[in-house]
């Protein structure tokens, strides 16, 4: 009976690895292209070949700094100005394909992306932050925030990238973040329904 | 609908109702029971909320981010937070769809979630108010779940239910299924008795009342054909030697005489006793009965294989051999060989050959003659045979009148009329007196070879039996017959009287059989068969192979030329014909009493009379008061 069970799981353990799709396939990248144009699949086959398929085995410290550069080349828009709603958590997909996005897309796209190249999930954080603009304005922002060590202790342990800076610093050097509201998980945390919706629409390669 | 239908109908209209209810009330409960549950959980999150946005002391941003990190790792419709001055408000709302279950059941279902509103106060101060409304979507999720579950188990109910019910009918009901082929087997006159007593007490009682009628009416039947057989035998038997009397005689003799399938005529033989006073005399009455009765045997005993013969007592000494195919060599050996038989008949009684003497003349008549022509010249050579005391025996031979053709031009005729199918249908009307309506035809057919010959059907059908090509003959016409629509027969019963060398040919048989399932499906009118009678009684498994074939297709059945000279109708029984013609001679022949018997043996079988050859308007009343409606014959061209 073990011996049983033991051999359904290895069944269904490779036949999940062997299923998993990756995250930029060719047909995402023609989809993109039909959607939103030729620059919009450049920057998908971009993704897969000068990202994921390059850094496959440089530092994590490397990754997090190419990938923070990368995506913040992308144009910052509220989602009511590309969404048309108040609060919207784009895909990977939506993001990149569209070109713009808010802070969250850029912390889901960030986070995605080091996963995919095998970045330990648990490490990342979203975390909900008051931003203090140069002006002193103070703004409710996200960014993703990297655990150096499972349990940091000081502010020094904690990389920060966000779309405000394109440096990845740890949260000690960066004052303009005056207050941490709070940090989630990604989805190694408690679904939430917007957790669920995102997966699903990920899953779905939502363009 | 059958019963079976009715009571899965039932079945599944209760198990409906009782699931139905359970997921009425199962629906409802829960409904209610999921709707405080996310009541009481909103609650405790506002009071959590209500704490940090307290923590903000009212800083936009804070505020902004706190609300949005709840929203998000949350299960809400809204959450919105207000100044108590109005001065800022900040709103998270999810107006998406309900997914996972579908539109026509979140509409169903409805379920409205008020929204709880709470305070946040900075110490003393309040700050503003912050309202949320909790997700309803795992309340629509839990119950539809709930739905397809008990929708799942009720399919699954009804099915093992309807099962279980088709099991328990199929043997609780067996007995009904017994009943109703008793019942249908009394519609078609057929006494079927159920040994197996079913279990259900009402289906016992009803097969013990349908045993009991059942035996009633066979017994009605039983009864009925017994004094019918009885009557018989008053009204045409002869007492002490069994044969035939004299006024069977003269009913059938018109008959014999006209035989059409006696070409050549045949011989009438009158035998007679003399001194017949000396045989009482010397055995005594009872003995002489004896005596009689011996000599009809020995009458019997010569004449049994010859077909058609009829052998009547006509007075105390006096018998008539009626032989309608039989040459006058033949007869006149026959007559020697009787004449042989009565003298060892005296030897052994010790009897004076002086004394008593047996005469037999013998007249070979030829089909033109008349009962009372061949009646005289019987006579005649009788009177001539007496004063022969010689012989004893004398033959009287008509001579033919009209030269009949040869066979072989007879057989050219026939050939080429099978040929080229000369035949042509004739249908005479049966009238019914009651509706004046004519529902029912005879068919005939005669060769008409469209060169202005026609010969009717008596005159071919004898020498093509002759010939051996009547079957060839009518399987000709009934093709034409089946072939084509006829639009003057169209729904009415046709029926069509098979002759008895037809009904004797095993090929002919199968060639019908082919015949009726090529054509049978198609037909506009139902056919029905006719059978002589003298052949059914003598034939009766041979005729019964040909009800059962007419059955299979739905075509009916009749005997005609009915002679009752069986006296037992169990044949009648077992063929189970739906008609019986009869001769109205014969009809009007019987006495009051055998006519009831009569009647009785046919009504319990639901056979129907038609009298056949009626020409006059005289045997057309005397038919009325016998009650006998359906008529054939000349009378009926008058009528219409």
């Amino acid at each position: 009976m073990t011996f049983l069970r033991l051999a359904l799981l290895l069944v269904l353990f490779f036949g999940s690895s062997l299923n998993a799709e990756p995250l930029i396939t060719k047909k995402l990248e023609e989809r993109a292209l039909k959607k939103y144009g030729p620059f919009a699949k450049n920057r998908f086959v971009a993704i897969d070949k000068k990202l994921l398929k390059k850094l496959q085995n440089v530092s994590e410290i490397k990754k997090l700094n190419t990938i923070n550069t990368w995506v913040n080349y992308i144009h910052y828009a509220s989602d009511r100005s590309v969404y048309g709603v108040s609060d919207y958590w784009a895909t990977l997909y939506e993001f990149v394909g569209k070109n713009k996005g808010d802070c969250e897309d850029y912390t889901i796209a960030k986070y995605y992306i080091l996963k995919e190249l095998g970045i330990d999930p648990h490490k990342m954080k979203f975390a909900y932050v008051i931003y203090k603009s140069r002006r002193g304005k103070k703004i409710s922002h996200m960014v993703l925030a990297y655990f150096k060590v499972p349990r940091p202790k000081t502010k020094d342990d904690i990389l920060i990238l966000g779309n405000n800076n394109r440096l990845v610093l740890p949260a000690s050097k960066r004052p303009d973040l005056v207050k941490l509201v709070k940090m989630i998980n990604g989805d190694t945390g408690p679904k939430s329904k917007k957790w669920k919706k995102l997966e699903t629409n990920m899953k779905r390669k939502k363009l | 609908m059958t019963l079976f239908k009715q009571m899965a109908l039932a079945i599944s209209l209760i198990i409906i109702f009782i699931l139905a209810s359970v997921l009425v009330i199962n629906y409802q409960s829960a409904k209610s029971d999921m709707i405080e549950a996310l009541y009481e959980n909103s609650v405790n999150n506002i009071s959590s909320l209500q704490n940090k946005l307290s923590l903000t002391q009212g800083e936009q941003a804070d505020i902004i981010s706190t609300i949005d990190s709840e929203f998000d790792s949350g299960y809400y419709r809204l959450i919105e937070y207000r100044t108590a001055d109005n001065s800022f408000s900040y709103k998270q709302e999810d107006k998406d769809p309900i997914e996972g279950v579908p539109q026509w059941f979140v509409k169903f279902t409805d379920i409205h979630i008020d929204p709880i509103t709470a305070d946040v106060n900075d110490g003393w101060t309040l700050l503003g108010k912050v309202t949320i409304i909790a997700d309803p979507s795992s309340i629509y999720k839990g119950l539809y779940k709930n739905f397809i579950k008990l929708l799942y188990l009720f399919l699954l109910t009804v099915t093992i239910a309807l099962v279980v019910v088709a099991i328990m009918l199929h043997f609780i009901l067996k007995p009904l299924k017994r009943i109703q082929h008793q019942a249908e087997a009394i519609l078609r006159n057929e006494f079927v008795i159920d040994n197996e007593e079913p279990y259900t007490t009402e289906f016992k009682e009803v097969s013990h009342a349908m045993n009991a009628m059942v035996k009633k009416v066979e017994e009605i039947f039983n009864k009925a054909n017994e004094a019918a057989r009885r009557n018989n035998e008053l009204l045409y038997n002869d007492p002490v030697t069994k044969l035939f009397n004299r006024r069977y005689l003269i009913l059938k003799l018109p008959e014999l005489l006209e035989l059409e399938t006696k070409i050549e005529g045949g011989s009438i033989l009158l035998i007679a006793l003399n001194g017949a006073e000396h045989i009482n005399e010397k055995l005594g009455r009872k003995d002489g009965d004896i005596f009689f009765f011996e000599f009809a045997n020995i009458l019997r005993e010569f004449t049994q294989n010859i077909e058609d013969r009829l052998l009547a007592r006509v007075n105390g000494t006096e018998f008539t051999l009626v032989l309608p195919d039989c040459e006058s060599f033949m007869a006149q050996h026959l007559a020697r060989k009787l004449f042989e038989g009565f003298e060892e008949l005296l030897e052994q009684k010790e009897l004076d050959p002086e004394l008593i003497t047996l005469n037999i003349g013998i007249f070979r008549y030829r089909p033109q003659s008349s009962v009372s022509e061949a009646l005289t010249k019987a006579d005649d050579a009788l009177t001539k045979a007496k004063a022969d005391t010689q012989q004893h025996i004398y033959i009287y031979e008509q001579k033919s009148n009209t030269p009949a053709l040869p066979k072989e031009k007879w057989r050219e005729i026939l050939v080429e009329s099978i040929e080229k199918e000369y035949f042509e249908l004739r249908f005479w009307p049966i009238l019914d007196m009651t509706t004046k309506e004519i529902k029912h035809k005879a068919m005939t057919f005669i060769i008409n070879d469209n060169k202005g010959q026609n010969i009717p059907y008596g005159d071919f059908i004898g020498p093509a039996i002759t010939l051996g090509l009547v079957s060839k003959i009518y399987l000709v016409a009934l093709k034409k017959l089946l072939r084509k629509q006829h639009k003057e027969i169209a729904s009415s019963i046709i029926s069509i009287r098979l002759s008895n060398e037809f009904l004797k040919d095993a090929h002919a048989f199968e060639a019908l059989n082919r015949l009726l399932k090529e054509h049978a499906k198609k037909l506009s009118c139902r056919l029905s068969f006719e059978v002589a009678d003298n052949f059914a009684i003598s034939n009766t498994p041979t005729v019964k192979g040909y009800v059962d074939l007419f059955r299979k297709f739905g075509f009916g059945f009749g005997i005609n030329n009915f002679s009752g000279a069986c006296g037992d109708y169990s044949y009648l029984k077992e063929l189970n014909p739906d008609f019986i013609k009869a001769d109205v001679s014969f009809l009007l022949d019987q006495t009051a009493e055998s006519m009831h018997t009569l009647e009785l043996v046919i009504k319990s079988l639901g056979i129907e009379i038609i009298a056949s050859f009626v020409k006059t308007e005289e045997e057309l009343q005397k038919l009325q008061k016998l009650k006998i409606d359906k008529i054939q014959g000349p009378i009926t061209e008058k009528l219409l």
